[in-house]
């Protein structure tokens, strides 16, 4: 059975995405053992991984480069043996090149592009967002990742990730402006929403990740 | 228009109650994390859970009901009942609300809700409990001598995200509600306006959504909900 290595790098609280990973591996073909872990001997051994991540783009960067071995984990099981990798919310931010809350901070730059404050044009548009909102304009990618156009996502976040390349964003959606939803490029995802709390489109999403052949 | 479903937790069951006496009580279901389960997989975007000892006794009376609700569902919960300090707000953040409700607190100590809404902001939601025009406070058995727009003015520029308002006259007694309670409250209030209390039908859904001025932001469906008055299909498709 494959294992999803859901990295634990204490940004924020793990329950509510282990479970809803632990709920669609149990109904996927397949199965999948779910492992919250900061080991980078786990990661560095997974068939699939999760990186999520909760607050701003500078702590969550600090707190899991804390994570002695982690990213080099990720990175080598990612990048030498195409592990399919998704990243949720602040853990797609972190695939960027640089964040820019609280001053510069390096991301992993896996995919080119800058994590931004978001500035919605309409004042009713509030900052942080926080609601659901319809994914839309998909890329091929994103229709690989199982989203479906229109389909509403929950999102929280101040901040949205400006993909260098917009061939890059998976998925589109607009709060006083649009922004990218999702971002792909090779076996590497990510979602500005999270699928955990987006009910049935999220745990399809989940579950498609389940089976993702990039 | 969002549809917020309803889970009151009174020791450690689901149940409804009529005009907020927990006396009153009927339960619905002894698994409160089944039931919001079941509102979730209804295709309802959100749920609204109640800690209904909490809001009496002015601390967290049903967290294991509250923590098994947040761990069997995959849609954003927000939670009130007996929530008073800023700690109580970030324990209950931490496992993942997505929104706390102030009730009681926003009367009596407002400032601890403008420094929550600093803190977090658009997670805080404030209930505005209405009673003959004025606000009730403490599970509803004290009355205040503040009217609600007062009450609900003083949190504008705070980055409050909505403002619940119950009607408790009607609430859990499923007599049709009256659309103007929250009305007045959208257009004298710049915050969005959740309505709760009594609404019997879909048709009370649509009579929301049919009114003139600021729109109405969500409604909470407890009773009629749980007593099929008011089906899950139906009622999103209304509020779509």
């Amino acid at each position: 059975m494959q294992t999803v290595a859901l990295i634990d790098y204490g940004s924020g609280n793990l329950r509510s995405a282990q479970n809803a990973l632990e709920r669609v591996a149990a109904a996927s073909p397949g199965g999948a053992r779910i492992a919250v872990t900061s080991d980078p001997e786990v990661v560095a051994k997974a068939d699939r991984i999760v990186l999520p991540g909760v607050g701003a783009f500078a702590a969550c960067r600090n707190a899991l480069m804390a994570r002695t071995g982690v990213v080099e984990a990720m990175t080598e099981a990612v990048q030498d043996r195409g592990v399919p990798f998704l990243g949720v919310c602040v853990g797609m931010q972190l695939l960027a090149t640089r964040g820019l809350e609280f001053g510069e901070t390096p991301g992993l730059d896996w995919i080119g592009g800058e994590v931004r404050r978001l500035e919605p044009a309409s004042p009713t548009c509030k900052v942080p967002h926080m609601g659901w909102n319809a994914v839309e304009d998909l890329s091929p990618a994103g229709g690989g990742l199982g989203l479906d156009p229109g389909a509403a996502m929950y999102f929280t976040h101040s901040f949205a990730f400006h993909a260098a390349d917009p061939a890059d964003v998976a998925a589109w959606t607009d709060h006083g402006g649009r922004f990218a939803a999702a971002v792909a490029r090779g076996n590497v995802a990510g979602v500005q929403f999270h699928p955990e709390k987006s009910q049935s489109a999220g745990l399809s999403l989940l579950a498609r990740f389940l089976e993702w052949r990039p | 228009m969002i549809l917020y479903p309803a889970i009151d937790l009174k020791d450690g069951q689901c149940v409804r109650v009529l005009h907020g006496v927990l006396d009153t009580a009927t339960v619905f279901n002894s698994s409160p994390a089944d039931q919001a389960q079941q509102w979730a997989n209804a295709g309802f975007p959100w749920i609204h859970v109640v800690d209904l000892n909490g809001a009496v006794e002015g601390k967290a009376v049903n967290a294991d009901a509250v923590e098994a609700i947040l761990e069997a569902v995959s849609v954003p919960v927000q939670l009130g009942g007996g929530i008073r300090t800023l700690a109580d707000m970030e324990r209950w953040i931490d496992k993942g609300v997505s929104r706390v409700i102030l009730g009681t607190v926003a009367v009596r100590e407002p400032q601890i809700v403008v420094e929550a809404a600093r803190r977090w902001p658009e997670q805080i939601a404030v209930s505005v409990d209405v009673r003959g025009g004025k606000v009730a406070v403490q599970g509803w058995t004290e009355d205040s001598d503040l009217d609600a727009v007062t009450v609900a003015k003083r949190f504008e520029d705070a980055g409050v995200a909505a403002l619940i308002i119950t009607d408790i006259e009607r609430d859990g007694a499923l007599t049709g509600f009256n659309v103007d309670v929250f009305g007045a409250m959208a257009d004298a209030v710049d915050i969005p306006v959740i309505a709760a209390g009594g609404l019997a039908s879909v048709a009370d859904i649509e009579k929301l959504r049919a009114r003139k001025g600021r729109p109405i932001a969500g409604a909470v469906l407890g009773r009629a909900l749980y007593t099929g008055a008011i089906q899950p299909g139906e009622a999103i498709k209304a509020a779509a």
